[in-house]
């Protein structure tokens, strides 16, 4: 008995290793080439070809690849985000027809009529073989700097920020109108955020609570401040002795992508602050 | 083995040659629509197959998972609504489900479309009340599936018909209908089972006419909420499908608000219908007037009464071939079977109720100041004396620290306090921005002065103190525990759907009380919410009924059932008497998978419509930022100096969760597979 068991193992350990290798194809790669190509990118103001700084969350600067080699009916690839400096890169794309789009704190590149249709396309479609650099141009809605340098006393930094607006209302309104549901409260700025945190990619996502504080504005009562030095102070008491990083944002009325709900910042650089 | 191989051959060679005779008949193991349409036993075959497919959201569903048909882990109210809350990741906002609800739909609406294109043939077998009957179960199956994706998708495929396969794209390819489409589609097919279904189910199980009329009710309040409110959202949150141009999600500008106004119509009829020719009440069976233990008591029974007049539509269990594991994952720490506390009732929610000392501002008090970082404690002789007047109904739904389960007590302290008294806040802020400090980082409790005792887990991980020459453990039997998410998080246990019965057996897959998927009280309450929103509409009452009247008298009778007082006056056509309505819903239909659709369709979720995530305003800065929000716990504290108890109010402790949720969640993403895979079938637009 203990024979034939033995005997009926190995015709079975046989017929298991030759169902296996009966699959040819298994150790054989696929014909695809590696995705080896590299996409790096910019997002740029298009007057003062600064960089749209952002945070980098998917309340950032949202990248968008869509391959059209594919076809007609393609999904976009998985999205991504910006860098805080406003750059972004994917160093594993295939080959291919790519259609490039961002979504951020700037007048929407492609831009669609209420029924749907296209009526302004300011993407990229570019064939993506090898290493590329692109450039988006883009009209960010506000411009976030700092006025001087920050003081710290008693554990609170208080820092100055002027706000101005990167496009004006009228081309604003230009362009945004014909997407429909426009009204002229959109280009309100809502509020400035101060964001503090120990963290250097400090922003939206990366903040403190206790220390972190916003300013808001209701109606258009920001209107009259453009341009006008406006203070922030953090709250509660840092503790000494630590380095923490500043930041300022601030936005306007208005979401992007379209009917998304989401309103992103615009950004300033951050800053270190020694707390002492 | 040698000597096998001839017979091998042979076999093989005679199970060749055996393919001349003809194989085209019908099988005798498929059932056929000859017999399935015989008679009423063999409908039930394919009733069975079709309410078992059927997406209740009960005792196997979960927020976070979706419809998994699956038992594991079920807790309830914990997908942001802020009911409650556990220490699990299924603990998060209702932005999505794990299992989309789409495939399963359409293998659904296909057997519903199969009866109604078949049965006419079969007609003769059944008496034309039970042939009608049929028809309106298969009306009312495939409106529940459009209804339970329009909640989810907005426009969907609206699929009436049987789709042969294979066919062309033409014919299999159905695009995405808009929302208002969508709505209109459920709405007729609501109708039409209305229409035909009968009065009462024919076997149990089975709809009839006032289910139908009931989640109509409850499916135009949605759909007249989403068109309103939609409007409050930052981008009217609609918008066109790209490979259709069709409106998938949201209303168009010059249509929402007589859509609106006409779905709110709908949803009023319906209610009034089930509440004049219904026959149901509210359950009062053991109700006394003046008595809070009898009325919590009511209350209590009236979710396992099988025999209850407010019964409108039960899934029921049957043990030990039809179960659920409720009990095993939500009883108390001291009773775990594996788990436990799968659903901890906040402060936030329990704040809500009547009963109880409250601040200026409205919050319940726990201090002798102005608000809980000021003032001196207040101190009980024991915690069951902070919810003496507590309303019953609260009682009923949720289990006090120090009250009692299975007889029982339930042994819920945070910790143990030694200093002196009168005992100033354990915190100098309380605000969210500094919810992240506990009670284990402060100087009292690990400093050189120690005067607080907690525990980081229930056993040997209990701190102790010896009070009154007895060893007194720090945290009580039932947690909390600030290591051990396995007992309560928030000083609370769910009362609500667990069993009382002492000697019962629990465990996974031993629970069968049943899950009451309508009950009248919400035919009430959506009476009186369709109501206010004509009202507030201007729009004339749809069958000549004063609609304030009825939406008043429809929440006092759920108010005088729950013990809490009565409206004084009537309620009035403006959004502080929709509140009190919406308030009520908040409160009588907690922990029923309820209130994250209501959350939802009054777009009160993402921060800047947050003001009203409890039904009634409250400042959402309390407990969210721009990002995230939280929910509170209630902590009782013994104090050894003055032998009594205090409480303290604080962001919820242990396993702290923070929720998020965003405009775009008000529409969950279609399937990317779906899109994908389909010429037609679209993404939601601000995705």
């Amino acid at each position: 008995m203990r024979h034939r068991n033995m005997k009926y193992s190995i015709i079975l350990v046989l017929i298991t290793v030759l169902m296996s290798n009966s699959a040819c194809s298994f150790f054989e790669l696929d014909n695809y080439d590696a995705p080896d190509v590299t996409l790096n990118g910019e997002v740029v103001d298009v007057l003062t070809g600064k960089p749209v700084l952002t945070d980098q969350g998917s309340e950032g600067t949202r990248v968008r690849l869509t391959e059209l080699s594919w076809g007609d009916n393609v999904e976009h690839n998985p999205d991504f985000y910006c860098m805080p400096d406003g750059k972004f890169q994917n160093t594993k794309l295939f080959k291919g027809n790519y259609h490039i789009t961002v979504d951020g704190p700037f007048i929407p590149l492609q831009r669609r009529g209420t029924d749907g249709t296209i009526i302004a396309d300011e993407s990229i479609v570019m064939d993506l073989e090898n290493t590329h650099n692109v450039r988006m141009e883009v009209q960010p809605f506000l411009q976030v700097e700092w006025v001087g340098e920050p003081t710290v006393s008693n554990g609170k930094i208080t820092a100055q920020v002027r706000v101005t607006r990167g496009v004006n209302p009228a081309d604003f309104k230009a362009k945004v109108e014909p997407m429909g549901n426009y009204n002229d409260n959109l280009l309100n700025m809502t509020d400035i955020q101060f964001f503090v945190s120990y963290s250097s990619s400090i922003g939206y996502r990366a903040r403190d609570e206790r220390w972190s504080t916003r300013i808001d504005y209701s109606g258009n009562d920001f209107n009259s401040l453009f341009g006008e030095t406006i203070t922030v102070t953090s709250n509660g008491q840092i503790p000494t002795g630590r380095t923490v990083f500043i930041r300022a944002a601030a936005r306007i009325n208005y979401d992007t992508p379209v009917g998304s709900g989401v309103r992103r910042w615009n950004y300033n650089e951050a800053k270190e602050v020694l707390v002492n | 083995m040698k000597r096998l191989i001839p017979f091998i051959v042979i076999a093989l060679l005679a199970a060749m040659s055996q393919s001349c005779v003809k194989l085209d008949i019908i099988p005798k193991n498929i059932v056929t629509d000859n017999e399935l349409f015989n008679t009423p036993a063999s409908v039930d075959i394919y009733m069975a197959r079709m309410y078992s497919r059927m997406p209740f959201e009960d005792f196997k569903y979960m927020g976070q998972w979706g419809f998994e048909n699956n038992g594991w882990l079920n807790s309830i109210g914990i997908d942001g609504t802020g009911e409650a809350v556990n220490r699990d990741g299924i603990t998060t906002a209702f932005t999505g489900e794990r299992t989309a609800y789409w495939g399963q739909a359409f293998e659904l609406i296909r057997d519903a479309n199969h009866l109604l294109e078949t049965l006419p043939q079969y007609q003769a077998n059944f008496s034309d009340e039970l042939y009608n009957h049929y028809l309106g179960e298969a009306y009312y199956i495939r409106a529940t599936v459009f209804y339970t994706m329009a909640k989810r998708f907005g426009g969907i495929p609206l699929v009436t018909k049987v789709i042969q396969y294979p066919a062309n794209d033409a014919e299999i390819e159905v695009a995405r209908a808009t929302e208002e489409e969508t709505w209109d589609q459920v709405l007729a097919d609501f109708d039409q089972a209305i229409e035909l279904l009968q009065e009462r189910s024919p076997q149990e199980g089975y709809a009839n006419k006032y289910v139908a009329l009931s989640f109509k009710a409850q499916a135009m309040l949605y759909a007249g909420s989403v068109a309103k409110y939609n409007e409050t959202v930052s981008g009217r949150l609609t918008g066109v499908g790209r490979k259709t141009q069709v409106r998938v999600i949201g209303f168009e500008e010059s249509r929402w608000q007589a859509a609106s106004r006409r779905y709110f119509e709908e949803s009023y009829k319906a209610a009034r219908r089930v509440m004049q020719d219904g026959g149901f009440a509210l359950y009062r069976r053991r109700w006394i007037a003046g008595d809070k233990q009898a009325q919590y008591q009511n209350m209590v029974d009236m979710f396992s009464d099988l025999s209850s007049s407010e019964n409108i539509y039960v899934k029921r269990y049957l043990f030990p071939t039809l179960t659920h594991a409720f009990d095993a994952y939500n009883m108390p720490f001291s009773f775990r079977a594996p788990l436990s506390a799968g659903t901890c009732p906040t402060l936030d929610f329990v704040e809500l109720f009547e009963g109880f000392p409250r601040y200026p501002d409205g919050k319940i008090r726990v201090t002798t100041g102005n608000n809980n970082a000021s003032g001196d404690y207040v101190m009980y002789d024991n915690p069951l004396e902070f919810f003496k007047d507590a309303e019953p109904r609260l009682r009923a739904y949720v289990i006090f620290p120090s009250d009692e389960f299975r007889t029982r007590q339930i042994d819920v302290r945070a910790g143990v306090y030694t200093g002196v008294t009168p005992i100033k806040p354990f915190f100098s802020n309380y605000a969210y921005n500094t919810a992240d400090e506990r009670y284990q980082n402060l100087p009292i409790f690990n400093g050189s002065n120690k005067t607080l005792y907690l525990s980081p887990r229930e056993g040997n991980g209990q701190q102790t103190l010896q009070y009154q020459g007895q060893t007194m453990t720090a945290a009580g039997q039932d947690g909390p525990f600030f290591d051990n998410g396995e007992a309560t998080l928030t000083g609370l246990y769910v009362r609500k759907w667990l069993q009382t019965t002492t000697n019962i057996e629990t465990g996974e897959g031993k629970s069968a009380q049943p899950f009451i998927l309508m009950r009248y009280a919400e035919v009430l309450l959506t009476a009186a919410e369709a109501a206010i929103e004509l009202e507030l509409a201007g729009a004339p009452s749809p069958d000549g009924s004063s609609l304030l009247q009825v939406a008043t008298d429809n929440i006092n009778q759920i108010r005088e059932r729950a013990g809490a007082s009565l409206l004084i006056g009537s309620l009035t056509p403006d959004n502080a008497g929709r509140d009190i309505v919406r308030k009520e819903r908040r409160k009588e239909l907690a922990f029923e998978h309820k209130s994250k659709w209501d959350i939802r369709r009054w777009r009160v979720n993402h921060y800047e419509g947050r003001d009203g995530f409890w039904g009634e305003t409250r400042d959402k800065n309390f407990y969210s930022n721009n990002e995230n929000y939280r929910f509170r716990g209630l902590y009782p504290f013994f104090s050894t100096q003055e032998g009594k108890y205090f409480f303290d109010t604080r962001f919820q402790w242990v396993s702290s969760k923070t929720f998020g949720y965003q405009p775009i969640d008000y529409y969950f993403a279609i399937p990317g597979g779906e899109v994908a895979k389909s010429p037609l079938i679209d993404q939601q637009p601000n995705r």
